[in-house]
């Protein structure tokens, strides 16, 4: 009788023991996740909606990229609008060709790891991004000369109007950690250093101020912290409860910030459109129709779509470029209103009043569930039928920009510096122009950016504006309104990313 | 006995072998896709096709599974595609978290649940009839939902818990006390409600069998009878709901992890299989087989202890 009992005492207490055992064993190498938030000027922690995804310096996004901008240093820096300034470059020659960059590599710079930041070492990272592919992949063909220490230049295979965007878009690493390959912790000259004791991957990245900086006093915080909050609900509550002083938030999370009294700063850096890149009506030949693609413009209200599916956080797009920029005309008037019989009648004339099926491929996190039921319903009242096709995975994008759905619908950035939009929505080789298909109009207005003077360039990219919008190569929606949220105490002094997506680094003060 | 644990470790490594397989072969085949989400919409096919080759993904099926078992059984579980980071670094960041979440979850389920259950069933009325209606009410509430709840309640309405982030015991027991009293909660109402339910029905089926009239014609206290005798019978179908309970567990921890950006296995396998990066999404897989594969282990070896009749089968 008591050997049983003592069996029932030890089957009561062994999974007890046991869990405790795992618990106190296994916690004992964890680390701090969390983080009490920020006092400013003293430690700024800022949210980040996505994983950083490694610290290769070849293959960095833009967006949400304060890791990368706190460890390395750029080239030259871009303002709102693409305009450079100085960086690492203290000076800088565009050639008039647009092929060669030449700079002059401000003098004393070192990486944190006491190594010198010369030519020698821009040569080195010039060279890793020709053919580290990714967004690096606009470096291919470079080849890379170094007349001295401090002077390298740079030149393209082609004339290139975008220099000063891939010299304001790099970030100059140790060319030991290139030569090595690995970048398990980066190496940089940047205004932070990665502070590794205090960093537990996928959750939260700490950063102490390098002082040696060349321009500290443009980084007030001492200490940056990322915190990786992937849930908006997480980072909502985080900023309401200050242990976070900023993160991007969406119009559902809009009025809850408002009412909590965080700052709240706009911005608007994408336009919401269908990409009809099928042109020439290869895949789909009413899709080579201009009435067709008109008629398409032409079913959508615009002013409902901004007040009622963005809830009035939207203002309507007639044009796919951002106000300021160089191919913006601030003067266009809707080219196609909304007109449902004048779109039948399009559609008709151009002998497709039965209309066609278009597949459109959709993707989570993109507003999509919010935008196809409209977008489907409307195009349906020309006997356009959508189908849609949900896109996931890793597969994702790489099926989103194979040319197989001619009509992608997305919100795509509107960068201040309006040739990146032209180079990538309308060149034949433009990423987003995913039918790949040439226009001879194009190419002639491209070539006239290549080799005219400073106003022919502008005129030339309205030019462009003008003919894109003629032809309705998209159907222009909105452009939504996203918010940079901030607690009391961190201000934001400006935006100063070209591609308007939010606050950069050094615009914290 | 020897025997017994040597048929075990066999069946418990040929499930390691079919799950993991398993998973390998779901995750196969998408070599220029993982390829992209890499280097970013504007790599050329070039780019893709180069890093397709450098990262081995175009070798068969078998090759790339044989690589990764191989170094497996090393210790070597690989690095992520995306950061470098080696899986058995971010494993040994992220495990402690999601197994605080469910180890102190489970150590408050078994108690909360044994008081709740024994004492619905033993003096049955409103206490009972409360207990099934509290446990359907917990039951049908997602712990997201209640996560949500109590961050509005006790981290903004008055702030006495953060609402988000983990700390670690090493740096602060009285941070990992209140950063960990939140997700427990939410995981730990819809855990009690049903295991507390499963405590009350084995409780009362025992309470119904001759021996404990016989005990009780005798004379026996009735605490005595329940907590030495009742307890004891009733504890197997328990055992087992609660091994169950357990499992599901891990499952849940995703979402109370998402909510309050909780650094678990959970958020590390969800991004890690949407992103295809191979090496990091086996690491939580593997984990995952080995917890089930322990919990199993406790609840029979604990079964066995309680029900001499399951150590002679």
């Amino acid at each position: 009788m008591r050997r049983t009992r003592r069996r029932a005492l030890v089957a009561l207490a062994a999974p007890l023991a046991l869990s405790l055992a795992a618990l106190t064993g296994c916690t004992s190498g964890g680390q701090a996740g969390g983080n009490t938030g920020g006092n400013a000027k003293d430690t700024l922690t800022l949210g980040l909606t996505a994983d950083i995804q490694g610290w290769d310096p070849g293959v960095q996004p833009t967006y949400q990229g304060w890791g990368a901008d706190a460890v390395w240093d750029s080239l030259l820096r871009c303002g709102p609008t693409g305009e450079p300034s100085a960086s690492l470059a203290d000076k800088w020659e565009f050639s008039q060709d647009q092929r060669t960059a030449t700079l002059h590599i401000r003098e004393g710079v070192k990486f944190s790891d006491g190594t010198p930041v010369d030519s020698a070492a821009v040569k080195a990272n010039a060279e890793y991004y020709a053919t580290a592919g990714g967004a690096s992949s606009r470096w291919a063909g470079i080849t890379v000369e170094t007349p001295d220490a401090q002077t390298v230049k740079i030149s393209w295979p082609a004339a290139n109007p975008l220099l000063a965007l891939r010299m304001c878009e790099s970030k100059i690493a140790t060319p030991a950690s290139i030569a090595e390959g690995k970048f398990e912790a980066p190496i940089g000259s940047g205004p932070y250093t990665l502070d590794t004791s205090a960093t537990t991957g996928g959750s939260v990245y700490t950063f102490v101020k390098n002082d040696s900086f060349w321009d500290s006093a443009s980084f007030p915080y001492k200490k940056v912290v990322l915190k990786v909050l992937e849930s908006e609900t997480a980072s909502i509550n985080a900023l309401k409860t200050q242990q976070i002083n900023g993160s991007l938030i969406t119009t559902a999370t809009y009025e809850e910030a408002k009412a909590s009294g965080l700052a709240l700063e706009t911005l608007k850096a994408n336009t919401t459109r269908l990409l009809i890149t099928d042109h020439l009506g290869e895949k789909i030949p009413a899709l080579g129709s201009v009435d067709v693609r008109r008629a398409m413009n032409m079913v959508f209200d615009k002013d409902a779509i901004a007040e009622k599916l963005y809830l009035g956080r939207a203002t309507p797009a007639y044009q796919i470029f951002r106000e300021g920029s160089n191919a913006y005309i601030a003067d266009m008037k809707d080219p196609y209103p909304f007109n449902v019989d004048e779109a039948k009648s399009l559609m008709a004339k151009a002998g497709f009043s039965d209309g066609f099926t278009l597949q459109i491929p959709t993707m989570q996190g993109q507003g999509h569930e919010k935008l196809m039921p409209y977008i489907s319903q409307q195009l349906a009242l020309i006997n356009i039928k959508v189908e849609e096709v949900p896109l996931s995975g890793p597969n994702a994008i790489s099926e989103l920009l194979s040319g197989k759905f001619p009509v992608p619908l997305w919100q795509l950035g509107n960068y201040g510096e309006s040739l990146q939009d032209i180079s990538d929505y309308t060149l034949k080789d433009g990423i987003w122009n995913v039918s790949h298909q040439a226009d001879a109009k194009i190419d002639e207005l491209w070539n006239t950016i290549l080799t005219g003077t400073e106003a022919e360039r502008k005129q030339a990219q309205q030019d462009v504006n003008r003919y894109i919008t003629d032809q309705a190569w998209f159907v222009p929606m909105a452009y939504p309104e996203h918010f940079y949220a901030t607690t009391a105490g961190v201000e934001v002094s400006q935006v100063s990313d070209f591609s308007g997506l939010h606050p950069l680094l050094r615009d914290f003060k | 006995m020897m025997l017994s644990v040597l048929k075990r470790l066999l069946r418990s490594a040929v499930i390691v072998l079919i799950v993991t397989f398993a998973t390998f072969s779901l995750m196969f085949g998408n070599g220029p896709g993982i390829a992209r989400a890499i280097l970013g919409y504007q790599a050329t096919e070039g780019d893709v096709q180069r890093k397709v080759v450098q990262l081995g993904l175009d070798r068969p099926l078998l090759v790339q599974y044989g690589d990764w078992l191989g170094n497996a059984v090393t210790g070597n579980l690989g690095e992520s595609f995306f950061t470098g980071q080696t899986v058995t670094s971010a494993l040994a960041t992220r495990v402690p978290v999601t197994l605080t979440l469910v180890v102190l979850t489970m150590i408050l389920t078994i108690i909360i649940s044994v008081l709740l259950g024994v004492a619905a069933a033993v003096y049955g009325g409103w206490l009972d009839r409360a207990l099934q209606f509290v446990a359907v009410l917990g039951a049908a509430a997602p712990s997201f939902i209640i996560a949500i709840g109590l961050v509005f309640a006790f981290a903004i309405a008055v702030r006495i818990f953060p609402a988000t982030g983990y700390v670690s015991p090493d740096i602060s027991l009285g941070g990992w006390l209140l950063s960990v009293t939140l997700p427990v909660i939410s995981l730990l109402v819809g855990s009690v409600a049903n295991a507390a339910s499963q405590f009350r029905g084995a409780v009362l089926d025992v309470l119904s069998r001759d021996f404990v009239r016989t005990l009780r014609a005798r004379g026996i206290p009735g605490s005595h009878i329940i907590f030495r005798h009742v307890l004891r019978n009733a504890g197997g179908p328990g055992l087992t709901v609660l091994s169950l309970q357990t499992l599901g567990l891990v499952g849940g921890a995703i979402f109370v992890e998402l909510v309050f950006a909780l650094p678990g296995i959970g958020q590390l396998a969800n991004l890690s299989t949407q992103n295809g990066d191979v090496p990091m999404a086996m690491g939580p897989v593997v984990v995952t087989i080995i917890i089930v594969l322990v919990v199993n282990f406790i609840g029979d070896f604990a079964n066995t202890m309680l029900n001499p009749k399951a150590r002679t089968r």
